[in-house]
């Protein structure tokens, strides 16, 4: 039950929000936080909770209603619960109670994708969880009058896009279901799932088109930048933290155990797609005066070189795609939040406009080098970890030449950050700013958890290596 | 306590190094978060922070020393990521000499910090910086594995560009900041792909496996790892290629130059060589490339030397000189003449350095050497300390340089690289032409304070290099610009002149000198054929001349009677005609802006605004308008006229018929 | 058991023809009520068809069904003739063509 609870609570809190009045906005964002940290509580507190499966379709395939841990979501379920306990904390919206029902619907709906250990149960729920997200960008991103038409346009193209996405998933877990008979396999390394060759090929083709749109690896990334910008900032740390997991999250537990045959054959293409994301994103970052398409674009970068993790098919880099996917997940809600700091006080997010911001607010010139630090892969801080181990798969594994490809964008990394960093905290202050205040006790308290995060993990993360249960055993052992 | 043995050393656990290790972060951490409310306090909590680190350095000194064989010492295990992946501590001989140097000569700048900066609006954060960065030099040598020695590389880099942008409203610091970050990024990923490759070789991290199985590296893989880690030291100590970024970071505070590129980050790359000596003695190709590269690297930074006029500038060529020597000597394997060089040098090149921060402190920021002169009258203690300094570096016998100096051209000779040794002679003759030029140009003849810039051949005195620029903003001093004792800033540099002339002997007596006794047993011989020994005395004495040639043509070129009655006149001739390729340094700035910069932005912006946009999102838009022509198609079906309706009822019907008929007569 | 007064191939062609004509009639003619008048001529051709066969296997079932077809087409051109009456009741011209508010 407490795994159906983190998935459905959430959305059930999240929607009789709507019966508390507008004007009760404390209660309401104060509703928001209390129910993230029970979230983040009930992963840590019970880690070891199993749910019944219930039965409840039979005809084409039989389905269950049936949630469950697994290594990977785990802490991908932790990870979600305390990026948005600190966007929640962090920052306000206008609208606060409709704003904080929306996020919880994506808590509960992302919640739902990854604790799903039923195929049926996660493709509905990945078509769930972006409704939530399209509702946020229209209802609060920024006004029409941007250069691609603003949020209306970004809001239904990534709709559409990653509908279209979620529609090829949906097929593509039918034919599983028809296929093999059942679908309530996930994390089930007894499932015995044998997919013939020519059905193979076309399910792969449904869950690789899916997952390659949601991640987004190059060439199907053209929304995110649009989008990224377009979301307002606690959103859109929840969005770039954990969302964009879950195409690597389905490669992982769909894709490794039951289409390994399949994937093998798409390692070169993937491996293209992975370097080019990587090159591309970092040298677009390079070259974008929007600080949120920075870090939009270095995204698109480092989930590249999650790709190339995954498909180099090496145990060392599947554990280092683990531990980068939450260190990403950190540094991410961490830039995306502090960024968002700055565009609340300056009201601009253009390198052209900004500048020598440190000068008069410290605290926040702190709090966003903590996370460009991170976020650029700085040795002892948790993104360095997972970079390590996976290009230390990916070499271990044969592959020299993507392995030296992926050491390319850590200097570029370096440079687009601190070019961030430095225009807008450094040099000489510019008087057309408004003078705000510095972070206050709240601000810094949400972007807490994230660095501690951030330094914990970098020093040490033997939490996320440690294989425990048998679904890590099944993953790798199906990587031979 | 000692519980098991370890292919490191002795295994147990030592609270006292963790006292070593850990105090400076706490320090650093502890004045990062309530520094402003210390206020001058600062200052003092950060230096006993290192002072307490080093005392305690000298207590586990007989831990380090405990055994005799090979790189080993006491060994304390901290955590373990993975199998293969351990972190630990280990405090053996050569982590020994590095962690003295860092907290000895750490110390004394911390103090000499207080009354450099007293004033400093950010005098807190300074200290904080300072602290972290003693903690992040600490990490880098005390670890017992590559992991942890790129985290502390990484630190360290770090800790740099926080000092050298510590005045972040100047922006030519933040630039140099920038610049050095991120060619020191490029060290950290080659060192991050020799960690790759040793775990794919010998499936672990740890320094002690891997140089117990050298064996499984095959010579063409062994050269790479080499190569690799090379990459880092060269981005690390400044030497070419990736040296551009030193003069830069000239522009942090003159105790940052002292402390981080001139005694200890900068000596980072020396002793990850030293420390991979098992690697490095198997590996014939990469002994060659490290030492032309040494060796290359100090004669470009001798002559870069001489076309500087900015003390700190001159100070950094130099630096990068001195690094040359080390990176020769440990790279054609003789770690322990690396080594004592690295030891003299941070006595003696702190001690230039902080004596040049009196002389820049008490000229209100002027760091242009022609607008100096005649100080050794004004300022006879930064004289003193400035002499001594020089005659350490030139290598002039019975000074600390000499010794180290000395020893690393004859074991060059000895090791069979005749070449080499010749450009390290020659290397030594322009060292004592420019840094006696140093000192005749900035304590002989009048004070040139007064004068009019230009006439000097200054063109741009707002440029880096002048009181115009340099230094101290209104911004960030306090009204009230305190002025500490004086003894905060001379002290240390007294207490420095002792190893600066001193610290040679102990390798006094050849083979049977205290260093080589004490280093003997530690690195693995290299033999190599075609080596040449010169008698000690030999080449001393050939050493020595070519210095004397060096200094004559300095004196007669910048202190002769005559030349000092007409310097402003002759600075100026000099001035203008200072060759473009020597005041550009060789292009190297310009070549990396061309070749890597400008394209990288370029392809950046191709990326971002062609091909994104227009290209992918081109497809994108394709589709969705093929998607909103195909709508267009169907709705032109939808003519709303009933006879165009009743039509399609009938060709529909029509077609079932014709089906059945033709049905029908097939069966 | 009469007669055919001419081969049972030539009623169904004439069937055919008839029908053939009101689909034209319907496609090609823009007053409504030569409309219903062409829908009309289609029923009647139907039930010719319908009488025809039943005659020809001496089944009573095409008889009884064309009676129903009669009263269908009796309760269509009733309501046809409400349905023209109402929707053309402010029209200038009564035309077909220009009742296309639907057109998408």
């Amino acid at each position: 039950m407490i795994v159906t609870a983190l998935v459905l609570g959430p959305i059930l809190i999240g929607l009789a929000l709507y019966a508390l009045p507008k004007s009760a906005e404390a209660f309401a964002r104060g509703a928001g936080i209390v129910v993230a940290m029970l979230a983040a509580l009930g992963v840590i507190v019970f880690p070891h909770a199993s749910d019944a499966s219930v039965h409840w379709l039979s005809r084409p395939f039989d389905a269950a209603f049936h949630f469950g841990y697994g290594p990977f979501s785990y802490w991908i379920v932790l990870l979600l619960s305390l990026v948005t306990l600190s966007a929640l904390t962090a920052l306000r919206v206008p609208r606060v109670r409709d704003f904080t029902a929306q996020m919880l619907l994506l808590l509960g709906a992302m919640d739902g994708v990854f604790l799903a250990k039923d195929l049926f149960l996660f493709a509905l729920f990945w078509d769930l969880m972006l409704l939530p997200v399209f509702l946020i960008m229209l209802g609060w991103g920024s006004p029409s009058h941007g250069p691609a038409g603003g949020r209306g346009t970004a809001a239904w193209r990534y709709l559409i896009y990653n509908l279209a996405g979620g529609l090829c998933l949906l097929l593509a877990t039918a034919a599983f279901g028809v296929v093999h008979g059942s679908t309530d396999v996930i994390g089930d390394p007894h499932a015995g799932v044998a997919i013939g060759e020519v059905w193979g090929a076309w399910i792969f083709a449904g869950f690789a088109f899916a997952f390659l749109v949601k991640t987004p690896v190059f060439p199907f990334h053209t929304w995110m930048p649009d989008t990224y910008t377009e979301l307002p900032p606690p959103a859109v740390a929840v969005v770039a933290a954990v969302q964009s997991k879950a195409g690597l999250y389905g490669f992982i537990v769909i894709g490794l155990p039951f289409l390994g045959a399949q994937m093998h054959d798409a390692q070169l293409l993937m491996f293209v797609l992975g370097i080019a994301g990587l090159l591309y994103g970092a040298f677009a970052a390079l070259a974008q005066t929007d600080v949120k398409r920075i870090v939009a674009y270095s995204s698109l970068s480092h989930l590249g070189l999650m790709v190339l993790g995954i498909f180099s098919f090496d145990p060392t880099a599947l554990k280092g795609v683990l531990v980068y996917i939450v260190a990403h997940g950190l540094f991410n809600g961490a830039l995306f939040l502090s960024l968002g700091y700055l565009e609340a006080r300056e009201e601009t997010r253009s390198l052209t406009r900004l500048g020598g911001l440190g000068a008069t607010n410290p605290r926040l010139a702190g709090a966003l080098i903590i996370a460009v630090l991170a976020g650029l892969g700085l040795p002892g801080l948790a993104g360095f970890a997972g970079e390590l181990l996976i290009i230390t798969g990916l070499y271990h594994g044969g592959f020299v030449v993507p392995s030296l490809f992926a050491l390319i964008p850590i200097v570029i990394a370096a440079a687009y950050m601190l070019r961030l960093y430095q225009t807008a905290m450094n040099g000489p202050q510019r008087l057309d700013l408004p003078q705000r205040k510095d972070l206050t006790w709240i601000e810094g308290l949400a972007l807490v958890p994230l660095v501690a995060g951030l330094v914990l993990l970098g020093v040490n993360p033997a939490p996320l290596l440690t294989s425990n249960g048998t679904e890590t055993v099944s993953v790798v052992s199906s990587l031979r | 306590m000692i519980v098991s043995a370890h292919p490191l050393g002795l295994e147990g656990s030592y609270p006292l190094l963790f006292l070593i290790w850990l105090l400076p972060l706490a320090g650093a951490l502890l004045l990062w978060a309530f520094g402003p409310r210390f206020k001058s306090f600062a200052g003092p909590i950060g230096s006993t922070m290192v002072g307490v680190a080093f005392l305690a350095t000298l207590a586990e000194w007989h831990d380090a020393t405990a055994i005799s064989g090979g790189l080993a010492g006491a060994h304390q295990t901290l955590f373990t990521w993975m199998p293969g992946f351990t972190f630990g501590l280990l405090f053996d001989r050569l982590a020994l000499i590095w962690t003295l140097v860092i907290t000895g000569v750490g110390f004394l700048i911390h103090v000499y910090s207080m009354g450099y900066l007293a004033g400093d609006k950010a005098f807190a954060r300074f200290f904080a910086y300072l602290n972290f960065f003693i903690f992040a030099m600490l990490t880098l040598v005390l670890s017992d594995n590559f992991g942890g020695l790129l985290v502390g590389w990484g630190l360290v880099g770090l800790a740099s560009y926080f000092l050298i942008g510590f005045w972040f409203f100047k922006p030519t610091a933040v630039a140099a900041a920038r610049k050095a970050f991120v060619i020191n990024v490029v060290g950290d990923i080659g060192i991050l792909f020799a960690i790759v490759v040793i775990v794919a070789h010998v499936g672990s991290i740890s320094y002690g496996d891997t140089f117990l199985q050298i064996g499984a590296f095959s010579p063409h893989d062994l050269f790479i790892v080499c190569l690799a880690l090379f990459i880092g030291c060269a981005a690390k100590s400044a030497q070419v290629p990736l040296h551009t970024w030193l003069p830069d970071a000239m522009e942090g505070p003159t105790p940052v130059s002292a402390l981080i590129h001139a005694a200890t980050m900068v000596t980072a790359g020396v002793y990850l060589i030293a420390r991979c000596a098992p690697l490095w003695t198997a590996s014939a190709d990469a002994r060659e490339l490290v030492g032309v590269i040494g060796a290359v690297t100090a004669i470009a930074g001798a002559v870069l030397g001489v076309a500087q006029w900015d003390i700190k500038r001159i100070l950094a060529y130099s630096t990068m000189s001195q690094i040359g020597y080390m990176i020769m000597a440990v790279g054609v394997g003789a770690f322990d003449s690396g080594v004592l060089h690295f030891l003299t040098h941070a006595c003696f090149k702190a001690q230039l350095f902080l004596g040049a921060g009196i002389i820049i402190h008490n000229l209100n920021n002027e760091q242009d050497v022609r607008l100096m002169g005649g100080l050794r009258k004004t300022m006879p203690f930064a004289f003193i300390a400035m002499l001594t300094g020089v005659l350490a570096i030139c290598g002039v016998p019975g000074f600390s340089g000499s010794f180290s100096k000395d020893a690393i051209l004859t074991a060059t000779l000895a090791h069979g690289h005749p070449w080499l040794y010749a450009i390290g002679v020659l290397t030594a003759g322009i060292t004592a032409y420019y840094m006696f030029r140093l000192l005749f140009v900035v304590f002989f003849g009048p004070y040139r304070g007064n004068v009019d810039p230009s006439d000097l051949g200054i063109r741009h005195p707002e440029l880096a290099g002048t009181a115009a620029s340099s230094g101290h903003h209104p911004e960030e001093t306090d009204a009230h610009h305190a002025h500490a004792p004086a003894w905060l800033m001379s002290g240390p540099v007294a207490i420095l002149i002792v190893p600066t002339v001193l610290i040679g002997w102990i390798a006094f007596g050849g083979e049977g000198s205290p260093w080589k006794t004490f280093w003997d047993p530690v690195f693995p011989k290299v033999s190599e054929a075609g080596g040449f020994v010169m008698p000690e005395l030999a080449g001393t004495v050939l050493v020595f001349a070519v210095v004397l040639v060096g200094f004559a043509l300095a004196y007669l070129q910048y202190a002769a009677p005559k030349v000092l009655a007409r310097s402003v006149p002759r600075l100026r001739t000099e001035s203008v005609r200072m060759p473009p390729v020597l005041a550009n340094a060789y292009y190297f700035d310009a070549a990396i802006d061309a070749l890597f910069v400008r394209p990288s932005i370029l392809l950046g912006r191709f990326f971002g605004s062609f091909v994104d946009p227009l290209v992918i999102e081109g497809v994108v838009h394709e589709t969705a308008h093929t998607a909103s022509w195909l709508g267009h198609l169907f709705r032109s079906f939808q003519t709303g006229l009933v006879r165009v309706y009743a039509l399609s009822i009938v060709l529909g019907a029509a077609c079932f018929a014709i089906y059945y008929v033709v049905i029908g007569a097939a069966r | 058991m009469t007669q055919w007064l001419a081969p049972m191939e030539s009623y169904i062609a004439l069937s055919a023809v008839m029908f053939f004509l009101g689909v034209v009639g319907v496609i090609a003619r823009r007053n409504p009520l030569i409309v219903l008048m062409s829908i009309e001529l289609m029923f009647n051709a139907a039930n010719l068809a319908l009488v025809t066969f039943a005659k020809l296997w001496a089944n009573n079932a095409g008889h009884i069904f064309a009676f129903l077809v009669v009263t269908v087409a009796a309760a269509e051109a009733a309501i046809g003739l409400a349905i023209v009456v109402v929707a053309f009741r402010r029209a200038q011209y009564v035309d077909v063509d220009e009742a296309s508010v639907l057109k998408g």
